[in-house]
């Protein structure tokens, strides 16, 4: 296996804005993307989904582009855009044709110098964000389940444990200086990272970054706001009703070790052991030889993103979705069994080989497109965000897959039975209101 | 109000001229088995994209029940005559690959990627369940009775449902009309009767493969003759299909949901395939009235009126008709308020020529995002899948640009005339009758029906 060699730049502006460049010439195109270091973990009590709905009026108008602007120029351009809202990150991205590359700075630039937005725009995204809401969560059967389900039950900081999308009250609540208010807070230069990939010049894209955003001036951040979760010391139970599918469904989350601790690598490498797919022991167990359950998934960030794209208490994740005629402690007891035996028995150094190299394989795919996929090298812009604003080391893109490759058995093993504890663990039930058991 | 985008537009910079794009270079390649290869060389990442396509799916098999290749495709990776279910999950892990096999109403597909070292394993591993996949009894019925709980669940799902019954009011008696089965279909599904189907579809004669990846493509074509070129079986004919009938005057069709608290707006007319001398227009036109962020309807709709999250319409081409539709979730208080809008956005294409400006914009749009997807290897095997799944020139890509550019407002004002048909219309609502059935009654003649196809 050849060593990762991304060609990354990188320099910090007057104003605190990093800027990290990767050229790829292969194909005249330039994907560019502002992260933000604001997620939902951390908007305000009382405004539960208010970082979301302020990413949608970051597309409703700036200093010099009114409203529709941000996506005309784009569109107009031979481009896609879009942002999203995270745990840690708040993202805002367009891939471009690279002779668009002034103009879509430009339009990053205008937006982070200034919002200018009314009332009006306000209630708009409101209305479309309730839809968002209804569409993705309550019309849904298993909507919202297991992102919004588990993290109230597992989590006792309000900055982890509140409902990410918002209670509608929170939403109707939310005024415009609220949003002029979280705008200054969060959305200075000096909390973003600015990302240039693909068709472009390193010392173009600096120059341009330099020209357009370094005139923007720096914000006072306020102190770094404490997400630690207190110490657990019993399992967390909570149930939640389906209104409209027939399967029962479980959510089980175990507390993950922090980021970047060897405990962390380990357990990413037991993850993979459990939840890689078809080949996985959740799948082997709990759907193939039992039958107990008709799906299986999971994982570290699960289902939201990966063991890469967080920063602060994080979980991993078990979703079954398993048959009426099994109970729900019949399904525990066997998803239970498959716990102790990794515990028990470790990962063998001829399974452990595999899951190697199917990690290996994943990140580059991830890479190249994925995360969401539509956009070229989607993933690794969003990787060199994180590990810029979390690490503050770009550059762990080339080298970070050393350290899950380096996980030994031993470690392994002792990662589960360390963290994969009753009382390190909440479980949440989906329970269907319709009898549709055929 | 901000109706009109605003910009200051002396500030925003200009376009650089465009870098020329790098075609895909395609390597090609007929076995004598018949089986059509098209590779093409992309060094993104040491990894390839592989799909091996038949074309033959659901339509082929609809005589006999509905979804069988889907059913069928789902089984073949359960085992073949030398490797268990488990074993080939197993050496796919071992490979870093994934694999899916899958059937739409036209094409059959097993799809895989994986680490280039490992391609001449995957590919062997690909070539064993297009020819010896074996149907297992008992996995078979693990998989039924997992089909049987999806089809329940689509079952409880608006835009699945909505997407169904316009597909049902529009092709009637063709099997296109059928996108799942019933439960009561999946429960009689036999074994035997997927083993035939396999028997039946999966033919060299009828299949193309597609590479896309970081590999040699000489080495890459020896790779494919050595795993494929001994796969000898007949292809069989497709069958012919009833004519369509022609949906005349507005409908409207609810599927009564109970419970909904957001009601699902569809509308959709048959239109065109991909060989129709319209296709084009009608991609731009789709592009200006819904098809894009920066759409008509999606400004109205959303932008202005927030009534819905994610609106948008698709012109979709199906191998021998295609159809038109416009879809959006909305509160159920502006069912009325939303039909009238997109019917006001279809007859605005279809009576005013797009201004310049807006035409332009629109072409940017389509052209950038089209090379856009031929920079990434799943992207690109897509792109590629399209033109030789559907035999289209092969010059198709080259010329893609050109062709949009060349377009002018009046071919997409005639494309527009014919195809989006708005007098004929048919409407599906899914949502709870209680909250929508008085505005949707406005729209036309009106029939309710459960979500298994029940008329109320």
């Amino acid at each position: 296996m050849t060593k990762l060699q991304i060609p990354i730049e990188s320099t910090t502006l007057a104003n605190g804005l990093r800027v990290v460049i990767s050229p790829d010439h292969a194909a005249p195109f330039v994907t560019v993307g502002v992260y933000y270091n604001i997620g939902f973990r951390l908007e305000p009590q009382g405004r539960s989904g208010f970082a979301h709905l302020f990413e949608h009026m970051m597309f409703q108008g700036s200093e010099n582009a009114g409203k529709m602007m941000h996506i005309k120029l784009i569109n107009s351009s031979g481009g896609v855009l879009n942002g999203s809202t995270r745990y840690d990150v708040t993202n805002y991205f367009e891939a471009v044709p690279s002779n668009a590359l002034e103009r879509s700075l430009w339009l990053e630039a205008d937006r982070m110098r200034a919002l200018k937005v009314d009332d009006e725009n306000l209630r708009n995204q409101r209305d479309v964000v309730k839809e968002e809401v209804r569409v993705n969560v309550f019309n849904q059967p298993y909507g919202g389940f297991p992102w919004l389900d588990l993290p109230p039950v597992a989590n006792r900081n309000w900055a982890n444990a509140h409902n990410f999308y918002g209670d509608f009250s929170d939403l109707d609540a939310a005024t415009l200086g609220d949003v002029q208010n979280f705008f200054r807070t969060y959305y200075a230069p000096n909390n973003a990272v600015l990302l240039i990939l693909g068709d472009v010049q390193p010392d173009e894209g600096f120059r341009l970054a330099k020209k357009y955003f370094e005139s923007i001036p720096a914000g006072k951040l306020p102190p770094a706001m404490d997400a630690s979760e207190p110490p657990q010391n019993e399992e967390r139970r909570g149930l939640v009703e389906e209104k409209f599918g027939t399967l029962p469904a479980l959510a089980i989350g175990y507390h993950a070790p922090k980021r970047r601790t060897a405990d962390w690598y380990a357990l990413a490498m037991v993850d993979q052991a459990l939840h890689g797919g078809r080949a996985g022991r959740m799948f082997r167990s709990l759907v193939h030889d039992k039958q107990i359950a008709v799906e299986t998934s999971g994982g570290i960030h699960y289902p939201m993103g990966d063991v890469f794209d967080y920063n602060g208490p994080m979980l991993m994740v078990t979703t079954i979705m398993h048959k009426p005629e099994c109970s729900v402690d019949e399904t525990i007891a066997a998803y239970d069994a498959v716990i102790r035996e990794v515990q028990e028995k470790g990962i063998a150094a001829d399974e452990m080989a595999p899951l190697k190299v199917k990690f290996r394989s994943d990140y580059y795919s991830t890479l190249e497109a994925g995360m969401g996929g539509y956009m070229p090298r989607f993933g690794l812009m969003h990787y060199l965000a994180c590990f810029t604003l979390f690490d503050n080391d770009p550059a762990l893109v080339n080298s970070v897959l050393d350290g899950f490759l380096d996980v030994t058995p031993a470690q392994a093993q002792s990662a589960a039975q360390k963290y994969l504890v009753r009382s390190n663990r909440a479980i949440v039930e989906r329970r269907p209101v319709m009898k549709g058991a055929a | 109000m901000a109706t009109t985008p605003q910009a200051n537009l002396a500030a925003v910079p200009a376009l650089a001229p465009l870098r020329p794009v790098v075609w895909p270079r395609r390597t090609q390649r007929t076995l004598s088995n018949g089986m059509q290869v098209v590779l093409v060389e992309s060094h993104t990442i040491p990894k390839f994209d592989a799909q091996l396509l038949i074309r033959r799916g659901n339509a082929s098999t609809a005589r006999e029940t509905a979804g069988l290749a889907e059913m069928t495709a789902t089984v073949i990776r359960a085992g073949t005559s030398s490797r268990s279910l488990m074993r080939i999950e197993e050496d796919l892990r071992r490979m870093g690959a994934d694999l899916s096999t899958s059937a739409g109403v036209d094409t059959s597909a097993i799809s895989f990627s994986g680490l280039t070292e490992f391609s001449e394993e995957l590919l062997g591993l690909a070539a064993d369940l297009a020819q010896n996949a074996s149907f297992p009894e008992a996995e078979f019925e693990r998989e039924r009775r997992q089909r049987l709980e999806e089809v329940k669940i689509e079952r409880t799902t608006p835009g699945f449902l909505a997407g169904e019954r316009i597909r049902q009011v529009l092709f009637g008696a063709h099997p296109y009309a059928t996108v799942a089965p019933s439960e009561a279909q999946v429960a009689a599904y036999r074994r035997e009767q997927l083993a035939a189907c396999y028997k039946k579809l999966y033919a060299p004669g009828d299949a193309l493969f597609l590479a896309v990846g970081a590999f040699s493509a000489d080495r890459m074509m020896d790779q494919i003759e050595r795993a494929f070129g001994s796969w000898r079986a007949p292809a069989t004919p497709e069958p012919a299909h009833p004519a369509l009938a022609d949906v005349r005057g507005r409908r409207v069709h609810l599927v009564h949901l109970p419970g909904t608290v957001q009601a699902q707006v569809l509308i959709g007319n048959l239109a065109i395939t991909r060989h129709h001398p319209d296709w084009m227009p009608l991609v731009l036109g789709n592009a200006v009235f819904g098809g894009a962020f920066n759409s008509r309807l999606v400004i109205n709709i959303r932008e202005q009126k927030g009534y819905t999250y994610s609106p948008r319409s698709a012109v979709s081409a199906l191998r021998h008709h295609g159809y038109f539709t416009a879809a959006a979730a909305v509160r159920n208080d502006v069912v009325a308020a939303t039909l009238t809008e997109i019917f006001y956005e279809l007859d605005r294409m279809r009576s005013l020529p797009v201004p310049d400006d807006e035409l332009n914009d629109t072409k940017t749009y389509l052209s950038g995002v089209f090379s856009l997807g031929l920079a990434t290897q799943d992207g690109l095997a897509g792109q590629l899948a399209t033109v030789y799944l559907n035999q289209l020139p092969e010059n198709y890509l080259e010329t893609y640009r050109d062709a949009v550019h060349a377009l002018t407002a009046a071919d997409v004002l005639a494309a527009a005339r014919k195809h989006f048909d708005s007098a004929n219309a048919q409407i599906v609502v899914v949502g709870d009758r209680a909250q929508v059935e008085e505005q949707a009654a406005l729209f036309g003649p009106l029939e309710i029906r459960d979500a298994h196809g029940n008329l109320l």
